[in-house]
């Protein structure tokens, strides 16, 4: 239902608003988590931030991608950080504060390497995509479930739509190698994480 | 909408990663600035996918990149846990072997 | 298959001792030094070996059906037969009793027709004849054809081949090598039985060495080396047989020096004594003397020959592939060898098929050379003059030692390869080693006249009779030599076994003048000495010394010795100018008679000169003396039958062809006396010798043991010659003089050359060196060091200050890198501006 009412809210006049709101959301809720005292709250901030990133990605007519966001991210990754602090939070050691000095470096720093990129973002004359590719991209905005499993499946209905004559090569070897990835760090993790007798010493 | 204004937002979601991981002692936080910054990175990715003649391959790559960091997330939170087991603390200066 | 047989029997009596040798030294008899198993085993080893080889030479009678034996008969009567008989009865243990007896049943059994089968070899046409005889190999003759040489030759092993020079090992059997090779381990077998009685002393952990002196007085104290004696013994045995067995004359250089390594081992077994040392170091020098001279023959041979094997090379066919050096040089049916007129030189290989070589020439001077020069090794190995003078000093080894390696073997090695290598003499070189060996038979028998000293007598007799054995070869009796050997061998080692009894009994005092008298208390020492001494004079009974039973009084040194001397006058009757080669060897055999038994007389009877030496001897054990009995049986019959005897006839089965026919003389050359020529004055010659014999003894007698003349009172009368002789002609003053004190002359003009330049180039340059490296030094240490202990330091210092970035914290890290990330921005804004 809410996919395709963010698709055509993007397609609408007003989704620039949309984009604006959900922007604003992100970056603010970003600095939220920067800003953040404890680590709970650093996880709450840090879901917002990520589902307005969601948003922004259905507005961009990546549907897929941004239920992917929600799904993996907010919904596993995140409780995944939460169980974390969970595990992890006991005690004196709840709240370790950093020296404003740090806090003050760090800004600087950052705030100059983004000042740097956004120098470059706007140094940058980025292409335009070819009109007749946007055409092709027109029509099949917003539902991008198909090609993407194509492609993943090793054909390109976009490129080979566009070009007609040739068949270009697709994900299917990088997905396989993905998964096989996620088995190993599934398998990594369980090791590291399981339960084992405390060091003794240290 | 155009395509400077997505990279804006990128670029703020990773600057903010940056600092997160430079300023948090958590070491839970530090992951979190690993996730802001894979965002950031995300939203440049679906950008590029959607203004240039990235095409889809934007979109596939973000979805990598979001499985990537999936399980970047599980395996950092179980080495997090080891050092919490190890050290009884989560900050991460306190992992100083390292030092010179 | 009788060779592989007979090869086989060979090879396991040859490298028994070997195998011997290498247990009794790795066997670790050092932890024991009172065991006696290392003696044991070595008699063993040369027992097992004596058995081989005995049945070897059975072996190698009955496949050729004692043809050999027969060969006598036409010479010879019945009464040979006969002689076998009674020889039969006599020695069972010797192998020729075994040769003799099968001889005598296959004479029976065979036809009759068979010895005149033989009359054809004596015609002109027997030289090429028997080229073509002797060039089987590994064929089996059958008895059909007795006339045919039996030599059984191939190769055990290859070395090494460099180009057309091959390597081997090869073997070379005929009637000689067996002979020597039951003659070598029978006698060792004795010495080693003898030696264990001998040597005991040496069974102890602690030896006191009383001629060994330190430098504070006391006497040396070393544990007993029992069981060394004996791994030496052992590797003797081994080097001797193999030079025996060798079928190339590179194989029997390789085994010449092994022979002569052990002899310096042996000699200087009492290697704390100096005179030992000295002596050991002596036998090898002057052996190396010679084994240049071989050297040198070897190189003449190869370089002209092309090969060292003695017999053909044939392949599975038969064919030869390679003809062998007895094949090579070219004789005429008459023996002489052909020689070009025009260029004088000699073809070489005309003689036997010969693919590879067929077209070579040797020039005939380089013939007499290749001869001289192998005749020069032996001249080391058997003491010739003049380089005879290391053998009286090798008297410093143990006795068993002087017996077996100094009497009876080893000095027997260069007869043994002047009889071997005889093929490849011609006229020049013989000649040579007939005044050779007549000059040496002469000298050491004057020495021998005035030594003291018994094992020196003895060992002065031993060069005399070398050179008598030369003399015999020489003398175109190539017979007449070897079986002098070997009947010297047999005498010669029981005279040196009773001398060692003797010095045993009397705690180790060798000079006769304390002697005397000692019959009375070493019965059995003084008659086997007795029969040796007897043997070695050639004593027999006139009249008696007949066929039959009359062989009982003629010993064994009377018949070798009348061939030696019957060759020498018909040498002498057919070339009058060398009249000497006859005259000396007989006056020679006077003073042979003489000294020993003036020996005899002096250390056995009369009356005790020492009382404290009488007092004291005694009879030495049965493990010495059985071997004595058992050696001097053979020592005085093993001749049995003078030259129609079975041991004559069985060293002469397989002499080169054209000996027995004599070498008529063309354009001035000598002329070689044949058989038949010796056989006709045989009955003179012995005649002779027998009167120079019974001389000596009758002098010996009256000087030594009548007691009626006053010995003290000739020797001071006959000073100048006393001292002359008992200085031993001066040889060691002579050689001192002639090589020594030049050579020290011209070691100390080197010395001061050395000194004066070349230490001072030396000096100079090590100094300047030394001069050099300092400077290195410096700029090593300033420049080089530096700059490395800079780079070092600013290496070091550079981490410690930037250790400080590696805080180890996580945070600051990241830091870093946004920071590092800026600056590339920043550069790369800076380098591309826009």
């Amino acid at each position: 239902m809410s996919n395709a009412l963010l698709i055509s809210a993007a397609s609408a006049p007003g989704g620039n608003l949309l984009f604006f709101v959900f922007a604003l959301a992100a970056c603010l809720c970003a600095v939220a988590v920067v800003a953040a005292q404890t680590v709970v709250r650093m996880a709450f901030w840090l879901v917002l931030s990520l589902g307005s990133t969601a948003a922004l990605f259905f507005l961009a007519d990546a549907d897929f991608v941004g239920a992917a966001q929600l799904l993996i991210y907010v919904g596993g990754t995140l409780v995944l950080l939460v169980f974390g602090v969970m595990l992890t939070a006991s005690g004196p050691y709840l709240k370790i504060s950093t020296s404003p000095g740090e806090i003050v470096l760090g800004s600087a720093v950052a705030l100059l390497f983004l000042f740097v990129v956004i120098a470059s973002i706007s140094g940058v004359n980025w292409p335009a995509p070819a009109v007749a590719d946007a055409g092709d991209l027109q029509t099949t905005a917003g539902n991008t479930l198909r090609p993407l499993g194509l492609s993943f499946l090793g054909t390109r209905p976009d490129l080979d739509l566009a070009d007609g004559d040739q068949l270009s090569p697709g994900y299917l070897l990088p997905f396989e190698i993905v998964s096989v990835h996620l088995l190993v760090v599934l398998i990594g993790a369980a090791y590291l994480a399981r339960a084992k007798r405390r060091a003794t010493g240290t | 909408m155009s395509l400077d204004a997505y990279l804006l937002v990128g670029a703020v979601l990773f600057v903010c990663g940056v600092i997160c991981m430079a300023t948090k002692r958590n070491g839970i936080g530090v992951l979190m600035g690993v996730e802001l910054v894979l965002n950031g990175a995300n939203i440049n990715f679906v950008a590029f996918s959607k203004y240039t003649q990235l095409g889809l391959d934007g979109q596939i790559f973000s979805l990598f990149v979001i499985v990537l960091a999936a399980a970047e997330a599980a395996v950092a939170l179980a080495i997090a846990l080891n050092f919490y087991n190890n050290h009884l603390t989560i900050d991460v200066d306190r992992a100083s072997k390292l030092k010179g | 298959m009788v060779g592989e047989t007979l090869r086989n029997l060979l090879l396991i009596a040859w490298l028994l001792p070997l195998c011997g040798f290498a247990v009794e030294i790795f066997g670790g008899f050092w932890g024991s030094r009172r065991s006696r198993v290392a003696a044991w085993l070595a008699v063993g080893c040369i027992a097992t070996g004596f058995v081989c080889s005995a049945s070897a030479l059975t072996i190698w009678g009955n496949a050729n059906g004692w043809s050999v034996l027969h060969h006598a008969e036409h010479h010879a009567d019945e009464t040979a037969a006969d002689g076998h008989v009674a020889h039969d009865s006599v020695t069972p243990p010797a192998p020729e009793t075994l040769a003799a007896a099968d001889a005598h049943a296959d004479a029976a059994a065979k036809p009759a027709a068979e010895p005149d089968a033989q009359k054809p070899q004596d015609s002109s046409a027997a030289a090429t004849t028997a080229h073509n005889d002797s060039a089987d190999h590994d064929h089996q003759h059958t008895a059909a054809s007795p006339a045919a040489r039996t030599v059984y030759s191939g190769t055990f092993y290859r070395l090494a081949t460099f180009g057309s020079l091959e390597l081997s090992l090869d073997y070379y059997i005929d009637s000689l090598t067996l002979v020597m090779f039951t003659m070598v381990t029978f006698i060792a077998t004795c010495i080693h039985l003898f030696a264990i009685g001998y040597m005991s002393e040496e069974l102890t952990e602690e030896y006191v060495d009383h001629h060994a002196h330190l430098r504070n007085g006391h006497h040396v104290h070393r544990p007993g080396r029992f069981y060394r004696f004996f791994a030496f013994l052992s590797l003797f045995c081994f080097s001797m047989l193999g030079l025996v067995l060798a079928g190339n004359i590179f194989q029997v250089f390789i085994f010449w020096e092994l022979v002569g390594i052990c002899s310096f081992l042996l000699i200087g077994f009492y290697t704390e004594r100096k005179s030992a040392s000295t002596a050991a170091n002596k036998a090898f020098i002057m052996n190396r003397v010679g084994d240049f001279g071989f050297l040198i023959g070897l190189m003449v041979v190869w370089t002209y020959f092309g090969t060292f094997k003695f017999a053909d090379t044939v392949d599975v066919d038969g064919h030869v592939v390679q003809a062998g050096l007895f094949h090579m040089l070219p004789r005429a049916a008459d023996g002489n060898v052909i020689i070009n007129p025009e260029n004088g030189e000699v073809q070489i290989g005309a003689a036997a098929a010969n693919p590879g070589n067929t077209h070579k020439t040797i020039p005939y001077y380089l013939l007499v050379v290749a001869g001289l020069g192998v005749f020069a090794g032996c001249i080391g190995k058997s003491a010739q003059f003049p380089l005879q003078t290391w053998l009286p000093d090798a008297m410093e080894g143990p006795t068993p030692v002087s017996a077996l390696v100094h009497s009876a073997t080893m000095v027997a090695a260069g007869v043994y390869l002047t009889g071997r290598f005889y093929p490849m003499f011609v006229q020049e070189v013989l000649l040579t080693i007939a005044y050779i060996g007549c000059i040496t038979a002469f000298v050491a028998a004057t020495i021998a006249i005035v030594a003291t000293d018994i094992k020196k007598v003895l060992a002065y007799s031993t060069i005399s009779q070398l050179g008598y054995m030369m003399l015999g070869l020489g003398v175109f009796g190539w017979g007449a030599g070897l079986f002098h050997l070997v009947t010297h061998a047999f005498f010669k080692s029981l005279m040196f076994l009773c001398s060692g009894s003797v010095i045993y009994g009397c705690h180790h005092e060798q000079e006769m003048p304390k002697m005397g008298g000692l019959w009375r208390k070493m019965p059995i020492t003084a008659f086997t000495m007795l029969v040796g001494v007897m043997a070695i004079a050639g004593l027999a009974v006139p009249g008696l010394v007949g066929p039959g039973f009359g062989q009982l009084f003629a010993f064994s040194g009377f018949h070798s010795k009348d061939a030696v001397v019957a060759t020498a006058l018909a040498y002498v009757q057919a070339n009058p100018a060398h009249f000497l080669l006859f005259i000396l060897p007989l006056i020679t055999a006077g003073i042979t008679a003489f000294y020993m038994f003036r020996l005899w007389f002096y250390t056995f009877a009369g009356t005790p000169r020492d009382h404290h030496v009488y007092d004291h001897c005694h009879e030495s054990p049965l493990i010495m003396t059985g071997p004595l009995l058992v050696l001097s049986v053979l020592a005085a019959y093993c001749a049995w039958g003078g030259e129609q005897g079975s041991l004559y006839l069985l060293i002469t089965g397989d002499q080169p062809a054209y000996v027995s026919h004599g070498i008529p003389a063309v354009a001035g050359a000598l002329t070689m006396p044949g058989h038949d020529a010796v056989h006709a004055v045989h009955h003179q010659a012995g005649t002779y010798a027998l009167i120079a014999a019974f001389s000596g003894t009758f002098l010996a007698w009256l000087l030594y043991g009548s007691g009626k003349v006053d010995v003290a009172e000739i020797k001071r009368q006959l000073g100048g010659v006393h001292g002359f002789l008992a200085n031993k002609w001066h040889f060691d003053e002579l050689y001192d003089a002639l090589f020594m004190r030049p050579t020290h002359v011209v070691g100390r003009f080197c010395a001061s050359i050395d000194r004066l330049i070349f230490d001072a180039i030396l000096h100079g340059s090590a100094a300047a060196t030394v001069l050099v490296a300092k400077w290195d030094r410096a700029f090593d240490e300033k420049v080089v060091d530096g700059l490395v202990n800079l780079l070092g330091n600013a290496t070091w210092s550079a981490g410690n200050s930037l250790k400080v970035l590696q805080t180890g914290r996580l945070r600051q890290y990241v830091m870093f890198i946004v920071a590092g990330v800026v600056a590339l921005f920043g550069v790369l804004l800076a380098t591309f501006p826009r």
